[in-house]
């Protein structure tokens, strides 16, 4: 049985281990808005922020180009570094990088490795918590939107995604629809259709444009 | 009583409400999208907005806590929002010190050891003021930290309570802040009932305190589940609009 849960609201009558919650009094409470699964016990958070742990994959902005090194802004408290010896080549700030979280420094400071430029596209950004959802099982919904838009995601833990080719605007809705319904049932199907739906109207007004020209 | 206002006829107070009565309590998530979170609150006549940025870099460093995230509150009312003149000329007095009281009402409630080193900023604009404010702000910042996704204890709420003449009152309005005996705002976490904020203008007896103490805690349940109700809200109303 799932339902959702608020800060401070009791989770488990018995102490458990479970990320976002607290044990006093060896009782559970949450401690974050989210979706908790008592068969599971597991806490999904509905809201959230993105928290650096090594090997994540991110995508960021380079702020600022150093001799060696480079700023880079990732949506979360602490700012991205690349260190030279970590990356070939050199970066200009505003480009689009992607890259993996080697770890977090006592200054708050995420040393980022094996960076890469992306070229062109554009980078929304949205909830960290709904990175989850965006990608699915086995990377289902992400493939799927990807597919049916013509578009290449690819998405970061720190909820910055980068879009490039096909109906980018498409797909936004798309992404965007599901951080809204992530916690409803059947979302894979209903963004199928609305992929289908789309593509039916697009080819359809197309017909219609020859038809008047003829 | 002080002045000529009679603030208690025949068992009701000026508004029509009884002694233990709230006033109705609207709130609404999500409303400023440029913010991490944010709430609207409608208490009685009072209009507020919350909004939460952060977790972010402390600026200037100097303030950063390498240890914890430190809470940074701004409360503030508008210069439209009362009849008399408040917030002309930026931050007097009276806000400097809610803005202190209010930060350390968080700081109590935010799991701060999990973002050493950061700023979270919390800021509360009075649109509309009739009394209470600081503790309709209160409530309202926590719905907006909860929205926000920041780790917190507990969901606090705030409500004040004071006397007329003998008689113990619950959420005094303006004119009741103004003419009564006394006025004691008090915020709570409601899971064990720790208080974490207390302040009081006039005196009261213990049994008074004590009986204010209770009116709070009960009403505190009815706060407590309007909150509940606004931070559900948009998810339960995405999941009626795909069933029906």
């Amino acid at each position: 049985m799932r339902k959702i849960v608020i800060p401070g609201e009791l989770i488990d009558e018995k102490p458990l281990r479970i990320l976002d919650s607290i044990v006093e009094n060896n009782k559970t409470y949450s401690t974050i808005m989210g979706l908790y699964d008592d068969e599971k016990k597991s806490l999904i958070p509905l809201e959230g922020l993105w928290y650096p742990n090594r090997d994540d994959q991110v995508i960021g902005i380079i702020e600022e180009s150093k001799l060696n090194t480079e700023t880079v802004i990732l949506n979360a408290p602490y700012k991205g570094l690349i260190i030279s010896k970590y990356s070939e080549g050199k970066m200009a700030s505003g480009d689009f990088i992607e890259a993996s979280v080697k770890e977090l420094d006592k200054t708050g400071t995420v040393i980022l490795t094996r960076p890469r430029t992306l070229r062109g596209g554009k980078i929304i950004k949205i909830k960290p918590s709904k990175i989850n959802r965006l990608l699915g099982k086995n990377n289902t919904m992400i493939r799927q939107i990807s597919e049916g838009t013509g578009t290449r995601i690819i998405p970061g833990l720190n909820g910055m995604i980068w879009l490039n080719d096909g109906n980018i605007d498409l797909a936004i809705d798309a992404i965007n629809t599901v951080c809204k319904e992530a916690h409803t049932s059947g979302l894979t199907e209903r963004i199928g259709n609305m992929l289908k739906s789309t593509k039916s109207t697009t080819i359809i007004t197309e017909e219609k444009v020859e038809e008047e020209m003829i | 009583m002080k002045g000529n206002i009679e603030l208690i006829k025949n068992g009701k107070r000026l508004d029509g409400r009884l002694a233990g009565d709230l006033r109705d309590i609207k709130i609404k998530t999500n409303v400023v999208k440029n913010a991490q979170g944010s709430a609207y609150i409608e208490w009685g006549n009072n209009k507020i907005i919350a909004a939460v940025h952060g977790p972010s870099e402390a600026l200037p460093r100097h303030t950063a806590n390498p240890n914890k995230a430190v809470v940074k509150c701004r409360y503030m009312m508008a210069p439209f929002s009362s009849s008399e003149e408040h917030g002309r000329s930026g931050m007097n007095r009276r806000a400097i010190e809610i803005s202190k009281v209010t930060g350390e009402v968080f700081e109590n409630v935010i799991l701060r050891d999990q973002f050493p080193g950061t700023e979270i900023n919390l800021y509360i604009e009075v649109l509309q003021s009739d009394g209470g404010t600081r503790a309709a702000g209160i409530t309202c910042a926590a719905v907006a930290l909860a929205a926000s996704g920041i780790p917190m204890r507990d969901l606090p709420y705030s409500v004040s309570a004071g006397k007329v003449g003998d008689t113990v009152i619950l959420d005094l309005n303006k004119i009741e802040d103004n003419y009564s005996d006394a006025d004691m705002p008090v915020a709570i976490l409601p899971r064990n009932n720790e208080i974490v904020l207390l302040q009081m203008d006039g005196s009261l007896t213990t049994k008074q305190y004590s009986d204010a103490m209770e009116l709070i805690i009960e009403s505190g349940k009815k706060i407590s589940a309007i909150q509940r109700t606004a931070l559900l809200e948009p998810y339960v109303a995405s999941e009626n609009k795909n069933k029906g």
